[in-house]
């Protein structure tokens, strides 16, 4: 059985719908990818998982099984029970996500009490462990210090710090490299990479970047208007990508191997052109194959291992 | 934060010495100088211009002005042109009396303000919310005055509740310490006294409270609306945290900051307001000492009230700065 195991998750506020039947698994210790461009639905989908979404304006359903268990269903002092013990979060923006008022040291004691009981110099001794882990030097007066005090890069090793301060068994990160500078970014990853293999944690990685996906996940799923278009093994994915959304992405992707000149090859159209689900491929107005096929009902999920939902997938390829 | 302290201290002084000057130069614009008040309105130039010299009126601007600062930094006001006693005393006899009244109001601002706006923040949307908000915009738009009136008409003429005027009860032994009366009979053990007291205070506190309540209930409520939205409470709440620790920790510290800016702002008003209430309630603080020596153009008492007033203005203000530098780390590091 997959650690987590999301089934038909729907995700609405008001009439409008942000996450429309998305499924997909994450086994123990794995790290999976969930792809799109901005407005497919993924942060969505982690906030659902997470339980964080408003209780008011959001209606949520379909299933979210960790460990067999429902998450969606479960009352919310349960879920505030799992929430930074059995399945923690990254945020994308390592500053608004840190509280400029509290000191560093506070705000990771605090997950620390709350979920393992370590209370003064105990939690303090701990505190210091975890940043001397995330690679912070001079952990013990970064604790008094406050998140104003340190550099971009630090902040968000902080917050993987909190993330994994009660050893969680998913880490869920939301695009945790968007905000920081590209050398920044590398380390960062390669820190998340670190800590999941010795941990043998289990990663949802939430990213636009495929560069991101190709370099740390297993399993990719590639996202578009609230739905799964694409399913794979990374190496699967980057060798035979098979629904014109996901061939897009990757040959918009910038290339190091081509004449400067070269113009860079977006995908036409904007989200915003879409088609329900139910009458057709959401992705038909922007795609360059689209035929009459296409737009005549639901595309199902096609496939064994490597999963698509493009009805014309063979002529494509 | 020592070197915030002391910044903030050196600020001060400049802002006193400011307002010195200003006070000084007003009141050298005033018509009619006080040789007018002093003198029979049949006096020769003569009589006048001797009175001037006397008073040191001739002398160049600057000494005057030297003069009146040392003088104002001994605490020397001068006498009172209407009782002929010293203004440091008549006003040290007055003061306790709306310190204690503007203290009582700010307490009842706050300590019911901050609550409610916080619960119409989180109940956003219900009566709760709905009776907030509107009765607070009623608070904010009653005169001072007026609403002082109306209480004492209902809850002190016809109800009979609570006292119409006065500090205490004719006739009731008090020993005074602080001037404070509540404090002082709970100090000495007259308790008889602190309780008549606290009811003397009632209507006049709450009358006072009206406006700073109706302000903070506001800035709470809009101040807790934006912070629930931020990235950190989403973070704690990820964290697992119990809702008293998000609430406490991770809301209500940050939604502080614009309320104690505020509070200090409605600090300096609040002596305006005593003025006017003191005057309904015959409460005996420097309200209505200061109406008489407007209209009777005492202008050493409107000197030493003025600057009374701006002083504690001053002070009240370096202490909301102090305690924002202590509630929020990035001031502190900006200065």
């Amino acid at each position: 059985m997959a650690l987590l195991e999301v089934e038909d998750l729907r995700v609405a506020f008001g009439g409008t719908t942000a996450v429309d039947g998305v499924d997909f698994q994450v086994d123990q210790g794995q790290v999976v990818g969930l792809v799109g461009e901005s407005g497919c639905g993924k942060s969505v989908t982690s906030l659902a998982i997470m339980g964080l979404l408003p209780r008011r304006g959001a209606t949520v359903s379909g299933r979210a099984r960790f460990d067999g268990v429902d998450l969606l269903t479960l009352p919310r002092s349960d879920m505030r029970r799992r929430r930074g013990s059995d399945l923690a979060m990254v945020f994308q923006d390592p500053l608004s996500s840190l509280n400029p008022v509290v000191k560093i040291g506070t705000q990771i004691t605090e997950v620390l009490e709350r979920h393992r009981g370590l209370r003064g110099e105990a939690a303090t001794k701990e505190a210091e462990h975890l940043l001397d882990r995330v690679g912070i030097p001079d952990p013990r007066r970064r604790l008094g210090e406050y998140p104003h005090q340190l550099s971009g890069g630090m902040r968000q090793r902080v917050l993987i710090a909190i993330a994994v301060a009660c050893a969680p068994r998913l880490l869920i990160a939301d695009e945790p490299t968007t905000a920081l500078d590209v050398t920044i970014q590398a380390q960062i990853l390669e820190l998340l990479k670190d800590l999941v293999d010795a941990e043998g944690t289990a990663l949802l990685m939430i990213t636009h970047d495929l560069g991101v996906v190709a370099g740390l996940c297993d399993e990719v799923n590639v996202l578009y208007s609230g739905r799964v278009v694409e399913s794979a093994t990374a190496p699967d994915l980057f060798a035979l990508p098979t629904h014109p959304y996901t061939v897009g992405l990757l040959n918009s992707i910038p290339r190091l191997d081509l004449p400067i000149h070269e113009p860079l090859k977006p995908i036409r159209g904007s989200i915003a052109d879409v088609i329900r689900w139910q009458d057709g491929c959401a992705f038909a107005p922007r795609c360059d194959r689209v035929t009459e096929k296409c737009v005549e009902g639901e595309p199902p999920l096609i496939g064994a291992s490597h999963f698509h939902r493009c009805v014309m997938a063979e002529e494509v390829a | 934060m020592l070197r915030y302290t002391i910044k903030r201290l050196l600020q001060l002084a400049v802002a006193l010495l400011g307002l010195s000057l200003l006070l000084f130069a007003w009141f050298k614009a005033l018509p009619g100088g006080p040789e007018n008040r002093m003198l029979p309105d049949n006096a020769t130039d003569q009589q006048r211009e001797a009175l001037r010299q006397a008073l040191g009126l001739d002398e160049p601007i600057w000494t005057q002005y030297g003069e009146f600062l040392s003088r104002i930094v001994r605490l020397d006001f001068g006498s009172s042109l209407s009782s002929g006693r010293p203004i440091g005393t008549e006003l040290a006899e007055r003061l306790p009396a709306t310190i204690e009244l503007s203290m009582w109001a700010i307490v009842i601002a706050v300590g019911v303000g901050i609550p409610l706006g916080y619960l119409a923040a989180r109940k956003r949307g219900s009566w709760l919310d709905f009776t907030a908000v509107s009765g607070s915009l009623v608070g904010i738009c009653i005169p001072v005055f007026f609403l002082a009136a109306m209480l004492k008409v209902v809850f002190a003429q016809e109800l009979a509740w609570l006292p119409t005027a006065f500090r205490l009860s004719p006739g009731l032994a008090y020993t005074e310490i602080t001037g404070l009366r509540v404090l002082d009979g709970i100090l000495t053990g007259e308790f008889d006294v602190a309780w008549d007291a606290a009811q003397h205070l009632v209507l006049p506190a709450v009358a006072l409270a009206s406006i700073p309540l109706a302000v903070i209930v506001r800035i709470t409520r809009a101040s807790v609306l934006e912070v629930v939205g931020e990235d950190y409470v989403r973070t704690a709440d990820a964290k697992g945290l119990k809702p008293a620790t998000i609430r406490g920790r991770h809301v209500m510290k940050n939604a502080m900051l614009p309320v104690v800016t505020v509070i200090g702002l409605l600090l300096g008003s609040l002596f305006a307001g005593a003025v006017l209430t003191e005057s309904v309630f015959a409460f005996g603080g420097i309200g209505s000492f200061i109406y008489q020596a407007t209209t009777e153009r005492d202008y050493p008492a409107l000197m030493g009230f003025i600057l009374v007033i701006a002083v504690s203005y001053v002070v009240l203000n370096l202490i909301v700065d102090l305690s924002y530098g202590f509630l929020d780390p990035r001031v502190r590091v900006r200065s």
